[in-house]
């Protein structure tokens, strides 16, 4: 079992507080989206999930995994946590001077010590799944921004990872790559994985995500089942962040 | 006219054999440098404090100090401390040296020009920081660095006429030889000239095309 926990995590850049005193926790599973204006602190906080940016202080533990902020991160442990949640950003961020099938390949090789052939074939496999097995030969400038972000998520499902993190997934992307995008991350959460998503989509937070977490000023404000957040939120923040964005 | 084109002809042949000697140490001392000059470039950036301001020193050492410095030290310097080296491996050290010193600056400039979400996206798969450095951040830093590498490996070519200093037998030395004899020297030296541009305008002209051709690939 892959639960997520998140234990009085802080974060600060110098004297700027970015995650005050954050806490939840996720079944394995569970599909979670973090929701919040701009500077909220959500990105960071998923970046702190798997130590792109390392808290200051809490304890970060995914499956029997224990992170203690305080401490520096043995480089095993920081492998293992890379292992188990893949990431997916908002910018795809994939390799332009690789192909496709080399994009979602090197980590197996590098990182599981496949053979180049199997793991070609697996990612053959997970090319199928987000629908784009005949772009393995391109490189990935020849694809559009929602082709990109599909490959993004193989490459990061290509580790086979028991969670995985989306930053904003679908904000560089026009509404209708978006959605296709969209489509691939509601079909992964059917599959049970586990998945804490950072996203603008109401829609997606309140039909595919199980909770939702609300974020403003680097705390949680609002934390609970989707549709009841979304339908009757509690504080006067998030009404106030959830207008303004419905009536966009 | 007709003069010129015969005492040319006449002296033609000892001025390629001149630049035969050029392009030779040319192709020794680019890959040499170039080798050297990522080495440094990896130097600045290593995380260990000595090893990075050891490298910044000899960098701007290399750089600091002019190549015909660096020549007549190769030559006429070595010696007293032991090393006495030919006026062919003393050009090949001298030239490797500062193009390794100034090579490292456009490798460096070029690695830090991979965007910083490629280095993210390499730490999230898990890849170490050799393979982050293997597979993503050099592959994309050297194309970057190219262009400007193969344009430096041109003014190396040229900067090979310093070995007339030492007595490497390259073209300008020869074109002095045959301009001491004849006293012809205006013809001479504009038959050298001819020779380099011979060879470093379609180089330079090939770097360029050679530049939009690797631009197709690099992240936005």
């Amino acid at each position: 079992m892959t639960d997520i926990r998140v234990d009085s995590v802080s974060k600060r850049y110098g004297k700027h507080v970015v995650l005050d005193d954050i806490n939840f926790r996720i079944k394995s599973g569970e599909v979670v989206a973090i929701i919040g204006p701009s500077g909220s602190g959500k990105s960071t906080l998923l970046r702190c999930i798997n130590y792109l940016e390392p808290p200051n202080s809490g304890i970060i533990a995914v499956g029997d995994l224990q992170m203690d902020c305080e401490a520096r991160p043995a480089n095993t442990d920081l492998d293992r946590l890379r292992r188990t949640v893949g990431m997916v950003f908002q910018s795809f961020n994939l390799f332009p001077h690789l192909t496709v099938l080399r994009n979602v390949s090197l980590a197996q090789e590098r990182v599981l010590k496949r053979p180049r052939k199997e793991a070609d074939e697996r990612s053959m496999e997970l090319l199928r799944r987000v629908g784009l097995a005949d772009k393995s030969e391109q490189y990935p400038s020849r694809c559009s921004g929602g082709q990109q972000q599909r490959i993004a998520i193989a490459r990061a499902l290509a580790l086979d990872p028991k969670a995985m993190l989306f930053d904003e997934p679908t904000s560089a992307l026009d509404p209708e790559l978006g959605l296709e995008v969209l489509t691939v991350m509601r079909e992964l959460a059917e599959t049970g994985m586990t998945m804490i998503v950072v996203t603008h989509e109401m829609r997606f937070a309140e039909n595919v995500s199980d909770r939702v977490i609300v974020m403003a000023d680097g705390r949680i404000i609002e934390h609970g089942e989707s549709a009841a957040i979304m339908r009757s939120p509690q504080t006067a923040r998030t009404q106030q962040f959830l207008h303004a964005v419905r009536d966009r | 006219m007709i003069d010129t084109l015969s005492f040319w002809r006449e002296w033609l042949p000892l001025l390629l054999e001149g630049l035969k000697v050029s392009v030779e140490v040319a192709f020794a001392s680019i890959p040499i440098g170039i080798f050297l000059g990522l080495v440094f470039a990896l130097g600045i950036q290593s995380k260990s404090k000595p090893l990075q301001a050891l490298t910044v020193f000899v960098v701007e050492l290399g750089r600091g100090t002019p190549v015909l410095i660096l020549l007549q030290f190769a030559y006429f310097g070595l010696p007293s401390a032991g090393l006495a080296l030919s006026s062919y491996a003393a050009a090949v050290a001298a030239l490797a040296a500062s193009t390794g010193a100034y090579t490292s600056e456009i490798i460096r400039a070029g690695l830090e020009a991979v965007p910083y979400g490629q280095k993210e996206a390499a730490i999230a798969i898990g890849l170490s920081r050799r393979d982050q450095l293997r597979d993503i951040i050099l592959p994309q830093g050297l194309r970057i660095a190219v262009p400007p590498l193969l344009g430096f490996s041109i003014l190396v070519f040229q900067g090979t006429s310093l070995g007339f200093a030492i007595a490497l037998p390259e073209l300008i030395s020869r074109a002095y030889f045959v301009g001491s004899n004849t006293f012809h020297y205006m013809p001479i030296f504009v038959l050298a000239g001819l020779l380099f541009a011979a060879i470093c305008v379609p180089a330079t002209l090939l770097v360029s095309r050679l530049e939009k051709r690797l631009s197709r690939y690099t992240a936005s």
